[in-house]
């Protein structure tokens, strides 16, 4: 799934790193990128449920958007209300076409009035550029930032714990740090955030694991030596580099969309991400956006994806699997993954991170992933997954691993 | 993942194109070799025949869930399963760890023991491995 050709590849500054600890490398949107480290792909997911990984993530695209119309602009090409959204706040959405499908999903952020950073996936910058600049309305500035930066993902229950080690001043940079908010700025001259060497960076209470963690965007020069002290500081708490293996069994665990695989070229509509479209409480869309009136006319039929866990680790080949509801063909699988770190008690999921697992359990991992159907089902019901060589049950679920800390508030006192 | 010369490639057994390694001798084992553990990455599920089943050379007699992909196991030789290791069962990671040792999959009782003969010894593996390393 990771694969692709043998082009020339792009490597991340951090690239010789990963070749000094062990990574397997493999093509990623274009980009040489980790699968896994030496510690296997198993042990990375375990460390950032019970205690911190670290990503190379270095691969996304930003866009700048700036200009005085920026926010009604991307308000109105963003799936996402973002009129309101402040300056040190985050938002996730996505950017649709006009027939409703998805290009791609985003986390925006307001900078300043208007000046705002567009993360998208790897090498989607370009298309997204272009996509917006060819919407009526559009604001002078849409291109590239001013730099590339480096972004490291700091992951885990005691993510902020080791973070704390490289910061000047731990307790006032994490006052006003909740989930999906950040500090500094994409133009590193003018960020206040400064890491303990001096390094600038944009410092975001976001990630891509489920759990407690951060985005770390820095200057490409400046960002080995950070990579190098928090895999040095962070190694007694339990840190380990990981790869995309363990990114990609991290994020579908805590029921996390993969761009062009869970959502993409279809109606972006009947999903569990219903977060990232402005629905009212009575279901109705809230604001215009680009692609509503196509969602709108598509949502009744259009096909439903939903979350699902197993009930052993055994997985089926999804690019041959079908989702049988009721014993017949109603769709197909958009990811399955195994995450290791949650099992079945008397039925329900317990995560080796979940406070009331039983004494010296350890969990033999589940099944789970997305799957795209004809039809709502209700979380509760039982499908089954058919690939050539087997079929497996599987439960419609709202959440797969529990006790995820991704919100948790963060600790003010008694930091190291 | 590991460079060639790094990986372990024990004498006494004879290797198939497939990376399944067989013992030379009795007991006859059967596992996957250090090459292959190293390229599926961890193992996250071990499905092995039940003893008593019989399968004939090429035949699918379980396979490996590693976090990347599935992999079908085949049978270098004809032969009938005689013992299962429900150790890797419960623990996928031995065959990762110990691919020759703890990790092995099953013993079987060959048709004919003379077909391990005509496998590859280590010397031969470890040169399809250097012109072929998939």
């Amino acid at each position: 799934m990771y694969y692709g050709g043998e082009t020339e590849l792009r490597r991340t500054v951090l690239h010789s790193r990963h070749r000094e600890l062990g990574a397997k490398l493999v093509d990623f949107g274009g980009w040489e990128m980790p699968l896994w480290y030496r510690a296997g792909a198993v042990k990375e997911h375990m460390a950032v449920v019970t205690a911190a990984g670290l990503f190379d993530t270095s691969h996304m695209d930003v866009v700048h958007v700036g200009g005085s119309g920026a926010r009604a602009f991307l308000d109105r090409a963003f799936t996402r209300d973002i009129s309101t959204l402040q300056p040190g706040r985050a938002g996730y959405g996505a950017f649709l076409g006009q027939n409703g499908d998805c290009i791609d999903d985003a986390i925006v952020y307001p900078i300043e009035e208007g000046r705002w950073s567009v993360v998208v996936n790897a090498g989607m910058g370009p298309e997204i550029a272009r996509h917006l600049r060819g919407l009526p309305g559009s604001p002078a500035e849409i291109g590239e930032p001013a730099e590339r930066a480096t972004k490291i993902d700091l992951q885990g229950p005691k993510a902020q714990e080791i973070l704390a080690m490289i910061l000047p001043d731990p307790a006032a940079l994490f006052e006003k740090l909740p989930y999906f908010s950040f500090k500094g700025d994409f133009d590193f001259s003018k960020s206040a955030v400064r890491l303990r060497n001096g390094v600038p960076a944009l410092l975001s209470r976001t990630g891509y694991t489920g759990e407690l963690g951060f985005e770390i965007f820095l200057p490409l020069d400046r960002a080995g030596p950070v990579w190098d002290e928090l895999l040095a500081l962070g190694g007694e708490k339990g840190l380990l580099p990981c790869g995309l293996a363990a990114r990609d069994s991290l994020r579908t665990g805590a029921a996390l969309a993969l761009s062009h695989r869970d959502i993409g070229h279809w109606p972006y509509v009947n999903h569990p991400w219903r977060f990232a479209l402005p629905y009212s409480s009575d279901g109705a869309f809230t604001k215009d956006f680009v692609g509503r009136a196509a969602l709108e006319k598509a949502a009744p039929s259009a096909r439903h994806t939903l979350a699902f866990a197993g009930y052993d680790p055994r997985r089926v080949e999804p690019a041959d699997a079908t989702a049988l509801v009721g014993g017949k063909p109603a769709g197909m699988v958009t990811t399955i993954v195994t995450d290791m770190a949650i099992g079945r008690i008397g039925g329900g999921i317990v995560s080796i991170a979940s406070p009331d697992r039983p004494e010296g359990w350890m969990p033999h991992g589940l099944a789970c992933g997305f799957v795209r159907v004809d039809a709502h089902l209700s979380p509760g019901s039982i499908i089954v997954l058919k690939d050539g060589r087997r079929e497996i049950e599987v439960e419609i679920r709202d959440e797969i691993r529990p006790n995820r800390t991704a919100r948790r508030k963060l600790a003010l006192n008694e930091l190291p | 993942m590991k460079e060639l010369d790094e990986l372990l490639l024990p004498e006494n057994l004879r290797y198939a194109e497939d990376h399944e390694w067989i013992s030379e001798t009795a007991p006859f084992r059967i596992g996957i070799s250090d090459f292959a553990q190293d390229q599926l990455g961890d193992l996250t599920f071990v499905e092995l025949p039940e003893v008593g089943a019989v399968f004939a050379k090429g035949d699918e007699f379980g396979a490996l869930e590693s976090t990347k992909s599935v992999s079908p196991l085949y049978i270098p030789v004809d032969g009938k399963v005689t013992a299962i290791n429900a150790a890797v069962r419960d623990d996928p990671g031995k065959v990762n760890e110990d691919p020759y040792g703890d990790g092995w999959l099953i013993e079987i009782e060959p048709s004919d023991p003379a077909e391990i003969g005509k496998m590859m010894d280590r010397a031969a593996y470890k040169k399809r491995l250097e012109e072929s390393p998939r």
